[in-house]
């Protein structure tokens, strides 16, 4: 009770005091540079303004500071004078002697070399000087000085981690650092995370209105981190009704704060869950929708686009591997040599792996399409089982190329980072797949409505017969049609290898969703599978945040699909037709 | 397509019946056929139910069920939870003292010290048969329901049982109660009969090969009668049927279901023989895998599928040992072929050939009773 | 009820139907009555909706707005196809649709008249009442011969002769047949005109034709209806309506008088 007594009552004004004092000091010598200052508290003699002089240093983030102050401590700052000289000079000294015992000095206030009245440099003997005392209250200052140093540094997050940790101290005594930086800082995140720690310090103030406000404040900030304190706030106060009922207050206002963290987290996730989807279903919307072929190889068509990444991305580092098989003999190893770049220059691999991935992928389609789907074309089913087949072949060439591991590719620096906002984590890569996945949709829709390759798409997709007898080459068509979508499949490949593993059964992971997508669209309408991408996708992520088991959260979208389908047997949008057999 | 069971196919039925099931496990008896030939033969007849299933499905009623592999294993996990709970004082952990209440070894792992109570009742060997018929049956009838009723038909059914299939096999996997990845092994004893011994063996050979001849005998009764007339019907116009008056989601909701048991009795006669049960053999592949049996032997013909089971799987133990790199290579581009060049099946070609010859005779013979052509 | 108001009951009234397919009105407002026995004769250019109206009698499309009523008290649109078809509604279609992998006698034993259930069907063996009387329909249509025949190596005319056996068999109350001369020679048209003229009274029959001497055939002295855009035009004998200005209007695309 005493301690707690201590700490509550005494320590705040001691701190308040220092702080005033502070704030003078920092006024007065704010023209000097934090050598000046330094120097001149190494030569200051009434310690309590030696001290000063050494706190004036907070909130400085002058890069000299931190090796000043280490030299000082292992004794290796020294107090040289002069002869003939009252003033003493603070200098480093250079660790060689030459052939006289004398060595290099450098002035501590200046960084430059000590010079004579001459204006020469000038050596020194060992004997010229004495190191700089310094006790155990100056040492304190100065690890206080070093403590806060990150509060000014450039670097955003750092500063950002050093407010946080003071704040989380709870110690009243760093506060008064925390309101100086407060004054001069201009960026709004620093910002927030200074009142957020002021704040959490202030919840230990004597006064039980600051106490009260500070609370409040946590619960304006929506501080998720601060719960733990205020739950604990909460029971410290218990005695004071108004102060504790501040407390609850805030939680319940933090409590909404994360409830709506939450919904616009797994808002983003289910869009980019969604879009992930998109991606790995537009492809097979025009294969399947608008073609009628069920295309099973369409997830490995997506595998060629991840290995194709692969293939790039080790070209541009260290070179990649393949075993190429030859079936009844020996596979043939073939090493592709790397560039060996880094930084940038690697990261670039990735635009360049974009549209091979596309192109490999509509090539493996195009070879797909003349050696097997041609000749299935208004045979759905069996278009499906033969599809399966070459599903199969193509896993097994994966797996027999590259591995039967999965392979690791790297991801450019500018698709692995994330942008916080309000608490909310937006993961580059998936801002990158939802842009992505807008400019394919785009891309797409202009391609059927405003090139003469898109009319003759849909001409052929609507009346075969009636197509082929005006003249339009439906055998082509269908070609371009089904590499196209394969097409798609692979740029889509070449986004997922920068979201999970890729392996030789990287199209089976996806191939299940992307039929289902498709389907609870309504085939032949790509309008359809974007909205029914998104709406899986954020019935997904929120059926996921909501039970926190994603297998029972699967189990749970299927059955939801099965009962719309029972709504809207043909999908969201359907086709409408007359004939008998549609 | 015969709608009646002729004099010759009888026979031939009746004699390879006869072989299945006396003749081959009497050479067992005798020593000429080993333990490992009549459990792969077994297994190999398993398989031939699973394609049955698939058969009255597919090749009968139109529905291409990728399902199938789901409602097999399903029967061998019903039977599995028997079989667990029989090994009894055999199980490791209660050898070394750590599993006094008699648990399956995998639920020691987890933690628990009791078992749950849905597992109780599959200590009655019948109650376990029963729920192979019935779980499956009720899962069947369910999605079917469903699905039938909403009128999903052709290649949307498919995709929806694929899922269904790779939902449940999720859900196994994750299902630690019911030995998740690893699922149900080291089996000891069924009916208190030692599972290893050499009339075990036999005994469970005989159970599948008779089950495959009265299951044959059914499929082959119900495509004679008016049912499967409506089944191919369906099949052939789903919408012609319906103004035919016949509800047919009723007619699919029935084979499904049928279908379904038959699998799921498949599933079941194969654990013991095969000795293990996990999620992998409900994937969707497992489920494809029989469809390939299905169209290799011929659709839409009773006694296709189960060759093609049985020879698929002859074929499939060689080239696993010969080239294990190729045979999926090998199995996936069987199956172009097949689809490519044999649409039919080797059945099914036999038939066609049949038809291709008495074809030429009512021709001739109409050509004066045709009514002229406009 | 409407129907009662009017102190009559008819075997099929349609009021008020409309059904629009993406914006296009297949059926506009239409008002249509049958009376029991009655074989009318529906006939309009392409496109009236004349296959439109079947499919919404029939169940194969549900009305956007109005009723259509069966005997009075039943609610076709809320009832699906093969209800529709058990209530006693037969149709032949345009394009002729029959079960080509059956044969003609199994085409016929699936549209007798009986149980459509699955356990009958599992138990149902046609008894000799049922196999004469398929024997009969079969030499009514002309397809004794054929019997054991796949239907769908049977000749365009028979199958539509086969289709028109289906019906028969199922000894419908109301006969909805869609164009069924078409394809037919002279002789078969003829044949068939009479088949349907010899059903008259024993069942109502609607058919639906373009062909105006077969028309003749089959309405002579009885009610004609022509559909135009999604709704009557108008009814009466073959005459007055052949003779109908509107009906000239349309048929020959005289350009409409201003009104």
């Amino acid at each position: 009770m005493t301690y707690r007594l201590l700490r509550t009552a005494l320590l705040p004004g001691i701190a308040q005091a220092m702080f005033w004092f502070l704030l003078g000091s920092a006024a007065a010598l704010s023209a000097s540079t934090a050598r000046q200052t330094i120097a001149t508290a190494i030569l200051e003699e009434d310690a309590e303004k030696k001290i000063g002089l050494i706190n004036s240093l907070i909130g400085n983030a002058d890069p000299a500071i931190k090796p000043l102050f280490d030299a000082w401590k292992e004794d290796a700052i020294f107090l040289y004078k002069a002869e003939g000289s009252a003033t003493k000079v603070p200098v480093s000294v250079g660790e060689e002697k030459d052939t006289d015992g004398r060595q290099a000095a450098t002035r501590i206030d200046d960084a430059q070399p000590l010079k004579a009245a001459d204006g020469q440099p000038l050596r020194i003997l060992t004997a010229d000087y004495d190191s700089a005392e310094h006790d155990s209250a100056i040492r304190t200052a100065m690890k206080g000085v070093l403590d806060l140093l990150d509060l000014a540094s450039p670097d955003r997050a750092r500063r950002i981690q050093a407010i946080e940790m003071l704040g989380k101290s709870q110690e009243a005594e760093k506060l008064p650092p925390l309101l100086l930086v407060q004054k001069n800082v201009t960026d709004t995140k620093v910002r927030h995370a200074l009142r957020e720690a002021i704040a959490l310090i202030q919840l230990k103030d004597e006064k039980p209105e600051t106490r009260t406000a500070a609370a409040q404040e946590l619960g304006a900030l929506g501080s998720i981190a601060s719960q733990d304190f205020l739950q604990q706030f909460v029971k410290d106060n218990a005695d004071q009704p108004t102060v504790a009922r501040a407390g609850t207050a805030a939680l319940a206002a933090i409590a909404n704060h994360v409830r709506n963290v939450n919904i616009v987290g797994t808002g983003f996730r289910g869009l980019s869950k969604g879009s992930i989807l998109l991606v790995a279903a537009i492809g097979l919307a025009i294969t399947f929708g608008l073609m009628g072929v069920i295309n099973m190889a369409h997830g490995e068509l997506i595998a060629v686009g991840a290995y194709t990444t692969y293939v790039v991305q080790g070209i541009f580092a260290t070179g990649v591997v393949l075993q190429i098989p030859t079936f009844f003999g020996q596979p043939i190893t073939v090493r592709l040599s790397g560039m060996n770049l880094s930084g940038t220059a690697l990261d670039n691999y990735f635009l360049l792996a974009l549209p091979l991935s596309f192109l490999m992928a509509a090539l493996v389609g195009l070879a797909l399409e003349r050696s097997v789907i041609r000749f299935l074309y208004r045979r759905p089913l069996e278009s499906l089982l033969a599809t399966w087949g070459v599903s199969l072949v193509l896993q097994q060439l994966f797996r027999l190329t590259f591995g039967a591991n999965n392979v690791q590719v790297y991801s450019p620096s500018w698709l692995s980072g994330n942008w916080t906002v309000s608490d909310v984590i937006f993961g580059w890569n998936r801002v990158f797949v939802i842009g992505f996945a807008i400019a394919i949709i785009f891309g797409t829709h202009l391609l059927m409505t405003k090139t003469p390759l898109g009319l003759l798409i849909r001409a052929v997709m609507q009346n075969r017969q009636m197509a082929a007898c005006m003249g339009v080459k439906t055998e082509r068509v269908n070609m371009l049609t089904f590499a196209f979508g394969s097409g798609l499949g692979g740029l889509a490949g070449a986004f997922i290898s920068q979201l999970g593993n890729v392996g030789p059964g990287l199209g089976q992971d996806y191939i299940v969703d992307a039929f289902m997508t498709v389907v609870v669209g309504g085939v032949g309408n790509l309008v359809g599978t974007v909205v029914s991408a998104l709406g899986i996708g954020l019935m997904d992520q929120s059926l996921q945040q909501i039970l926190l088991n994603p297998v029972l959260g699967k189990i749970l979208v299927l059955g939801m699909i099965i009962l719309f389908l029972q709504w809207r047997p043909a999908g969201i949008f359907v086709t409408k037709s007359r004939s008998l057999e549609s | 397509m015969q709608r009646h069971v002729s004099k010759v196919e009888l026979v031939t039925a009746s004699v390879i019946a006869l072989f299945l099931v006396v003749v081959f496990p009497g050479l067992h008896a005798a020593g000429a056929v080993s333990d490992f030939t009549i459990k792969l033969w077994g297994k190999y007849l398993c398989y031939g139910l699973l394609a049955i299933s698939v058969d009255l499905l597919w090749g009968y009623t139109g529905l291409l069920s990728l399902g199938q592999a789901l409602f097999f294993s399903l029967g061998g996990y019903m039977l599995g939870m028997n079989l667990m709970l029989m090994i009894g004082e055999d199980g490791q952990y209660f050898k070394s003292g750590n599993n006094p209440s008699l648990l399956p070894d995998f639920m020691v792992i987890l933690g628990r010290t009791e078992l749950p109570s849905f597992w109780k009742p599959f200590y009655n060997f019948p109650f376990a048969v029963a729920m192979v018929v019935l779980v499956p049956g009720l899962l069947a009838f369910l999605f079917g329901f469903l699905g039938f009723r909403s009128r999903i038909k052709g290649v949307y059914f498919s995709i929806l049982t694929q899922a269904l299939t790779y939902v449940a096999a999720v859900f196994f996997q994750n299902a630690l109660i019911m030995g998740s990845n690893n699922g149900f092994t080291d089996f000891k004893r069924i009916l208190g009969c030692d599972i290893r011994a050499s009339a075990t063996q036999r005994g469970l050979y005989i159970a599948t090969a008779l089950a495959l001849v009265l299951v044959y005998a059914f499929c082959r009764w119900l495509t004679t009668t008016k049912f499967g007339l409506v089944q191919r019907a369906v099949r052939d116009s789903e919408t012609r049927a319906l103004f035919s008056g016949y509800a047919a989601a009723n007619y699919k909701l029935f084979v499904f279901v049928v279908a379904s048991i038959i699998g799921s009795i498949g599933g079941a006669l194969y654990l013991p023989q095969a000795g293990i049960l996990n999620p992998t053999e409900m994937m969707p592949e497992k489920s494809l895998e029989a469809v390939v049996w299905c169209a290799v032997g011929g659709r839409g013909t009773l006694i296709g599928p189960i060759i093609g089971a049985i020879g698929t799987n002859a074929l499939k133990s060689w080239a696993t040992r010969a080239f294990p790199d190729l045979w999926l290579i090998i199995l996936g581009g069987l199956f172009i072929l097949i689809v490519l060049f044999l649409p039919k099946g080797i059945f099914g070609l036999l038939g066609q050939a049949r038809d291709f010859f008495a074809k030429r005779k009512p021709e001739a013979a109409s050509a004066t009773a045709e009514p002229a052509k406009p | 009820m409407k129907i009662e108001s009017t102190q009559k009951t008819f075997l099929l009234a349609a009021e008020g139907v409309n059904k629009s397919f993406s914006g296009f009105k297949a059926i506009n407002n239409l008002n249509f009555y049958l009376d029991t026995g009655e074989l009318r004769t529906v006939i309009g250019p392409n496109g009236a909706g004349k296959t439109s109206f079947l499919d919404l009698i029939t169940g194969r499309t549900k009305p956007d707005s109005g009723t259509i009523e069966f005997e009075g008290n039943v609610s076709i649109p809320k009832l699906n196809e093969y209800e529709i078809y058990r209530l006693g509604i037969g149709r032949k279609f345009q394009t002729p649709t029959v079960y080509t992998d059956h044969t003609v006698w199994e085409n016929l034993l699936l549209s007798l008249e009986g149980s459509r259930g699955v356990w009958a069907s599992l138990f149902h063996q046609p008894n000799s009442t049922e196999r004469d009387r398929m024997d009969e329909i079969l030499a009514t249509i002309n397809l004794v011969s054929q019997r054991h025949w796949k239907a769908g190596a049977l000749a365009h005319g028979q199958k539509q002769w086969l289709e028109i056996g289906m019906l028969l068999a199922q000894n419908a109350k109301l006969l909805l047949v869609d164009e069924p001369a078409a394809g037919m020679t002279d002789t078969e048209t003829h044949k068939t005109g009479e088949l349907l003229l010899s059903l008259a009274g024993k069942h109502t029959i609607v058919v639906i034709e373009h062909d105006m001497v077969f028309v003749r055939q089959i309405a002579a002295g009885r009610k004609v209806t022509v559909l135009h855009q999604g709704s009557v035009l108008c009814e009466g004998s073959v005459d007055e309506v052949q003779n109908d200005e509107r009906v000239l209007d349309v048929y020959l695309g005289r350009k409409k008088r201003s009104n």
